[in-house]
C-alpha cells in the first residue's frame, strides 16, 4: 500500500485514449517506480550504478522487448512501449535508457534482421532480462555522422575478425550480448557480439554527470574473433542501425514526457508550500507563469506522443514524425527542468529533489539517438529536399 | 477448492472527496483502486489457489465502473469474475444478501475479504455474509492457509496473535496482510483482457431488495479544524493532551 | 424507550465504553438494558445511572471470542435498537446479529441525536454521513466519542443460560513483546528532531509510543547525523505518512520535513523555539523543552489510559 500516490498531469484527459491493456501495463509500470525506484533511485544515482534487482523486476514484469512479437517477447502495441517509457524515464532517464537499448537496441535488430536461430536463441533470455544486450553504433570519431565509422570486420573464412572501438554504449559493461554494426567490405553489417568472446573487451566509461545510475561503456575490439553464424543476415547499410534508432526514438518521445511529470509534480508541490514573504509562491504571478507554460507544455507534448503512437501501430508514420516527436518532447522536457529547477530555490540542487538529477540526466537525452540540431536537420530535409548536414552535395 | 473472494472498488485512498449538493461526488473521483485490506485477501487467496489447486472466484457488488476492477483481478490469477449490479441496494445488509447468493451458487468453501471497505468504513460484510451462510468468521486476519482439511488462521490476541483453526466453511477479513498483493505482469494482463465478466442483477439472483430502516441524510465535510492553538509553557501540557482526546479524538 | 445494550469488558470490569453506551442511550432519552456476556460485571451494570435493567447471559461458548457463537447466544436477549461499542469484537458481533435479525447495522456513529439521527465519519473521516433509523437497528458507537453516564442506579439482573456452538478453535497462542509499528502504518506517530540533543535521549519517545500504541520517527538530520535507522526517517527523501496524530519534538518544521507530514490529520508541535516553522502547521503547540514536555507528557497520557 503506498500512502502517497503519483497523479500525472493529463490535462487534457490524454491517457483516457488508451486500451485497456495499456491502462493496466501503465498501472503495472507506475506502482513498481513508486515503489522500488524513486525510493531507491537518489543512492543509485550518489553511487553510480544500476540496480541489479531492476533488470530482474523488468524482466518479471515482461516489459522488455514491449512492442516485439513472438519468441517470447510481449507483443504489446506501440502505444504500450511508450507509455511503458514514460513511467520508467519519471523514474528516471537512465532506467528508461537501459529498457530502451535492450528492446530498441538490442532485441529490435534481432528480431527483424537475425536468422530464425538467433531469434530463438538469443530474445527469449533477453526478453526475460537474463542476458542485458547493449547496440555499438557510436565510435569515438563518429557521433552524427556513423555512416563514416571505421570499426571494421573481415572474413577469415571459418570466422570474422573486428577491429575498433564504440563509445558512449549503455549497457554495455553489464552485457551478455552486443548487436555492434561494422563495415564488411565497406558495406555496414550487423555483428552478434558476446560477452567472452575473444578479443573483445567493454570497460565503463566514468566520470559522468548525467545517468549516473546507468551504465555507459566502450565496446573495444582487438582482433576480436566471432563465429560466422553471428552476422544479422537480414539488412545491409545504414538502413539497420536506423531502423534500431527510430523505434528507440520513439520511446524517448514518450520517456521525456514522464521526466517533464515529474519536474513539474515537484515544482507545483513545492511552490504550494514553499512560504516566502508570508504566502506560497505558488500566490506569486512569475511562478504561475512558469507552471502554466509547463503544463502548455507538457499538454501539447502528450498529444504529439499520443498520435504518433497510433500512427506507428497503423504502420502508417515515417522517420521524420518520429524525429518531430523525439526533438520537441526532449527539448521541452530540459526545459521544464530547468525551469523547475529554478522554482525550488536553493533546495533544487539537494537530491532531496529529483529536479537537477531529471536536468542532467536530459542533457544526455537530448544528445543521443540523433541530437537535437540533427533531428532538426531531418525535418529541414523533408520540407526542402535539401539535406543540410554536410557541405558536399 | 473454491475460493471466493470479496472485493470493493473505492475512491482511491489518495484521491480527493469532494461533496456537493450533499453528497460526495463520485464523478470528480480521480483514482478507482481494488480497498486496500481487500488487496491481501485477493493475494491470500491466489496463495491458497496455487497451493490447493483451486479455482479463485472474484466477485465484487457495485457499479459498471467496478468490472475494471475484476479484471485486474484477473491479471495477478482470479480464474472466474463475477459482477453482480447494485442497482436497488440501500445498505450494508442488501450487499450482504447479494454476496451471498453468488458465494452459494459457487459452492465456495472459504471466503476472504477485507476487514472493512476504504470509503464506508464499515467492516459488516465479512460478518453479515458468515450469518446469511451460517458459517464461521473470522476478523483481522493476517493470513490464511489451508492444512489437513482445516483453515489456520493468524489474529491478534490480548498479548500478540494467535493460531485459530476453523472446520467447515468460514469467512476471513483481512486486517494488514502478512504479503502484499503481488504485482501482474504483461501476460496476465493479456490473459485477463480476455476473461469474460459475468454480470449479474438481484434479480438474477433472486433477492430481493426490501426497503431499509436508515435513510441517508447528507454526506458533508468533517467539521473545519480550529485553528492552530499555541501554549507556552510545558504546564499546558495536560490541557493539550485532553483536548487531544476531547476535541480532536485522536488519542 | 429502551436500548439494548451489550456490554464490553476489560476482564471483571467494565470497559469504559460500556458508560459510553448508556450515557449516548440517555442523551436521546432512552433507557438501557445491559446484556452482560457470560455475566461479567454485572452487578457494576447495574450500578449505572440509565440502566432500567442488566441480564446476564451465561454459557461455555463466552470462554473465546468466536462471534457467531456470541451474537447468536446474545441475541434471544436482545430486541429494538441495539447498541455496542464500535471496538473489533463489537463490530463483529454487531454484524453478525443485524443480519441475523433482518435489519441494518451502522457502524462507528460519533454522535447521536432525537429522530433517530446519527452521524458517521467516512472515506477514513474525510466526510461525514448523517443518516435517519426509522425502525429497529444494530449501531456500533466510536470509543470516547460519547459522554459516560455516571454510577448510582440501581436495576435488577437477570440471569439466562445460553450458549451456541463454537466453530473456531484456538490453537496456540503467540505472545511477543509487541513490535513498534513502522511510521507508515501507525495511527499516531512521536517524531523527534536535532531539538531532542541526541540519540540516547530518543528513549523517552519511545516510552511514549509504547504507552499510546504509537510509532517513533526522526527527522533527517537526526538519521543522517545521529544514525537513526533510515527507515524511520520522515520527510522529503523519507516516508510520507499521513497519521491521525503526529507529535513533533524539537522539530523546526523545514519543508523538507514537512513534505513527509503535513497531511497528517492532527499535529501537535514540541519546541522551545516560540518561531519555529513547525509551529505554523500544528494544530497544537507548546513552546517548551522537550525536557519539560515530555515527562509531562508521559504522564497526562499515561493518566488518560488507565
Amino acid at each position: 500500500m503506498i500512502t502517497m500516490a503519483y497523479e500525472a498531469l493529463d490535462f487534457y484527459d490524454v491517457d483516457s485514449l488508451l486500451s485497456e491493456e495499456e491502462r493496466m501495463v501503465r498501472d503495472m509500470v507506475r506502482d513498481w517506480v513508486d515503489e522500488e525506484v524513486i525510493p531507491n533511485i537518489e543512492n543509485a544515482c550518489r553511487e553510480g550504478v544500476f540496480p541489479d534487482e531492476w533488470r530482474v523486476a523488468l524482466g518479471e514484469m515482461g516489459v522488455l522487448g514491449a512492442p516485439l512479437k513472438g519468441y517470447g517477447c510481449p507483443g504489446l502495441s506501440y502505444t504500450a512501449y511508450g507509455v511503458i517509457c514514460r513511467e520508467l524515464e519519471r523514474g528516471d532517464s537512465g532506467l528508461r535508457s537501459f529498457a530502451s537499448v535492450q528492446g530498441s537496441l538490442a532485441m529490435y535488430p534481432i528480431w527483424d534482421f537475425g536468422s530464425e536461430e538467433q531469434k530463438n536463441y538469443y530474445l527469449p533470455k533477453m526478453a526475460s532480462g537474463e542476458w542485458i544486450g547493449c547496440f555499438g553504433l557510436t565510435e569515438p570519431d563518429y557521433g552524427s555522422n556513423p555512416g563514416d565509422m571505421i570499426t571494421k570486420a573481415e572474413d577469415k573464412g571459418d570466422h570474422y575478425l573486428l577491429n575498433g572501438a564504440k563509445m558512449w554504449i549503455t549497457n554495455g559493461t553489464i552485457a551478455e550480448v552486443a548487436v555492434v554494426w561494422a563495415k564488411l567490405d565497406g558495406v555496414i553489417r550487423g555483428f552478434i557480439v558476446e560477452k567472452n568472446d575473444p578479443g573483445f573487451s567493454a570497460p565503463e566509461m566514468k566520470g559522468k554527470h548525467s545517468l549516473k545510475a546507468s551504465v555507459t561503456s566502450e565496446l573495444v575490439f582487438q582482433d576480436c574473433k566471432i563465429p560466422k553464424d553471428r552476422m544479422l543476415p537480414g539488412v545491409k547499410g545504414l538502413r539497420g542501425p536506423f531502423s534500431c534508432l527510430n523505434n528507440a526514438r520513439f520511446g524517448i518521445s514518450w520517456g521525456a514526457l514522464g521526466s517533464a511529470q515529474a519536474c513539474f509534480d515537484s515544482a507545483k508541490d513545492y511552490a504550494m508550500s514553499r512560504i516566502q514573504f508570508n504566502h506560497p509562491i505558488a500566490s506569486y504571478q512569475l511562478v504561475q507563469n512558469k507552471l502554466a507554460w509547463m503544463l502548455r507544455e507538457i499538454t501539447k507534448g502528450q498529444l504529439l506522443a499520443y498520435h504518433l503512437g497510433q500512427k506507428k501501430d497503423a504502420g502508417v508514420w515515417i522517420p521524420e514524425h518520429i524525429s518531430l516527436a523525439k526533438m520537441n518532447n526532449v527539448d521541452i522536457a530540459l526545459e521544464i527542468a530547468r525551469v523547475a529547477r529554478d522554482i525550488h530555490g536553493a533546495n533544487g540542487i539537494l537530491d532531496e529533489y529529483p529536479i537537477m538529477r531529471h536536468m542532467a540526466n536530459l542533457e544526455s537525452v537530448k544528445t543521443y539517438e540523433g541530437t537535437h540540431d540533427i533531428h532538426n536537420l531531418i525535418i529541414g530535409r523533408h520540407i526542402t529536399g535539401i539535406q543540410a548536414f554536410t557541405r558536399e552535395a | 477448492m473454491n475460493i471466493a473472494v470479496l472485493l470493493k472498488q473505492v475512491p482511491d485512498t489518495t484521491a480527493k472527496i469532494i461533496i456537493s449538493e450533499g453528497k460526495v461526488d463520485e464523478n470528480s473521483v480521480s483514482k478507482w483502486s481494488m480497498s486496500p485490506y481487500d488487496e491481501y485477501a485477493l493475494e491470500s487467496g491466489l496463495q491458497m489457489k496455487d497451493a490447493n489447486n483451486g479455482l479463485l472466484i472474484a466477485i465484487t457488488c457495485g457499479p459498471d465502473r467496478s468490472k475494471k476492477m475484476l479484471t485486474d483481478a484477473a491479471a495477478v490469477g482470479a480464474d472466474t469474475l463475477i459482477h453482480i449490479s447494485d442497482e436497488g441496494v440501500k445498505d450494508s445488509t442488501h450487499t450482504q444478501q447479494l454476496l451471498a447468493a453468488v458465494i452459494k451458487k459457487f459452492d465456495a468453501n472459504v471466503i476472504l475479504c477485507g476487514k472493512q471497505a476504504a470509503d464506508t468504513n464499515g467492516g459488516s460484510t465479512g460478518p453479515g455474509v458468515a450469518e446469511i451462510l451460517d458459517a464461521a468468521c473470522v476478523t483481522l486476519v493476517s493470513e490464511v492457509s489451508f492444512t489437513d482439511g482445516k483453515y489456520i488462521t493468524m489474529r491478534p490476541s490480548n498479548n500478540g496473535t494467535e493460531k485459530v483453526s476453523v472446520d467447515g466453511i468460514s469467512v476471513f477479513a483481512f486486517d494488514k496482510g502478512t504479503t502484499e498483493l503481488r504485482r501482474p505482469n504483461v501476460r496476465g494482463i493479456m490473459m485477463a483482457k480476455k476473461k469474460a465478466i459475468e454480470s449479474m442483477t438481484s434479480a438474477d439472483l433472486g433477492v430481493d431488495l426490501s426497503s431499509s430502516n436508515v435513510t441517508l441524510d447528507s454526506q458533508t465535510p468533517p467539521p473545519e479544524k480550529a485553528a492552530g492553538q499555541k501554549f507556552d509553557g510545558a504546564e499546558h501540557v495536560p490541557t493539550v493532551v485532553s483536548k487531544l482526546r476531547n476535541e480532536a479524538n485522536v488519542i | 424507550m429502551s436500548f439494548t445494550i451489550i456490554a464490553e469488558t476489560n476482564g471483571d470490569t467494565l470497559h469504559p465504553t460500556t458508560y459510553q453506551l448508556i450515557g449516548a442511550a440517555s442523551s436521546v432519552g432512552s433507557k438501557s438494558i445491559v446484556i452482560c456476556p457470560n455475566g461479567r460485571a454485572a452487578s457494576e451494570a447495574s450500578e449505572i445511572n440509565g440502566v432500567e435493567k442488566v441480564i446476564s447471559v451465561v454459557g461455555d461458548c463466552f470462554d473465546i471470542f468466536d462471534g457467531g457463537a456470541w451474537s447468536a447466544a446474545l441475541n434471544s436477549v436482545c430486541e429494538g435498537k441495539i447498541l455496542i461499542s464500535a471496538s473489533p469484537n463489537g463490530r463483529e458481533i454487531a454484524a453478525r446479529l443485524a443480519a441475523k435479525r433482518g435489519i441494518p447495522v451502522i457502524q462507528d456513529i460519533v454522535s447521536i441525536s432525537e429522530g433517530l439521527t446519527v452521524e458517521r465519519p467516512i472515506y477514513s473521516g474525510k466526510a461525514v454521513e448523517t443518516l435517519t433509523i426509522s425502525g429497529d437497528a444494530v449501531i456500533t458507537l466510536r470509543p470516547n466519542a460519547f459522554d459516560a453516564a455516571e454510577s448510582g442506579g440501581n436495576a435488577p439482573i437477570n440471569t439466562v443460560n445460553q450458549s451456541a456452538d463454537i466453530k473456531i478453535s484456538i490453537q496456540e497462542a503467540i505472545n511477543k513483546a509487541s513490535e513498534r509499528l513502522d511510521v507508515t502504518e501507525a495511527d499516531i506517530i512521536i517524531s523527534g528532531g536535532r531539538g531532542m540533543g541526541s540519540i540516547d535521549n530518543f528513549t523517552h519517545l519511545e516510552n511514549i509510543a509504547d504507552i499510546v500504541g504509537a510509532a517513533v520517527g526522526a527527522s533527517r538530520a537526526v538519521v543522517d547525523e545521529w544514525g537513526m535507522p533510515h527507515r524511520m526517517q520522515v520527510g522529503q527523501t523519507g516516508k510520507t505518512v499521513t497519521p491521525s496524530l503526529y507529535i513533533a519534538v524539537g522539530i523546526s518544521g523545514a519543508i523538507q520535513h514537512l513534505a513527509g507530514m503535513r497531511s497528517s490529520k492532527y499535529i501537535l508541535a514540541i519546541n522551545k523555539d516560540p518561531d519555529a516553522p513547525i509551529f505554523g502547521v500544528a494544530d497544537y503547540g507548546i513552546v517548551a523543552t522537550w525536557e519539560e514536555a515530555i515527562p509531562a507528557l508521559k504522564s497526562a497520557l499515561s493518566a488518560l489510559e488507565s
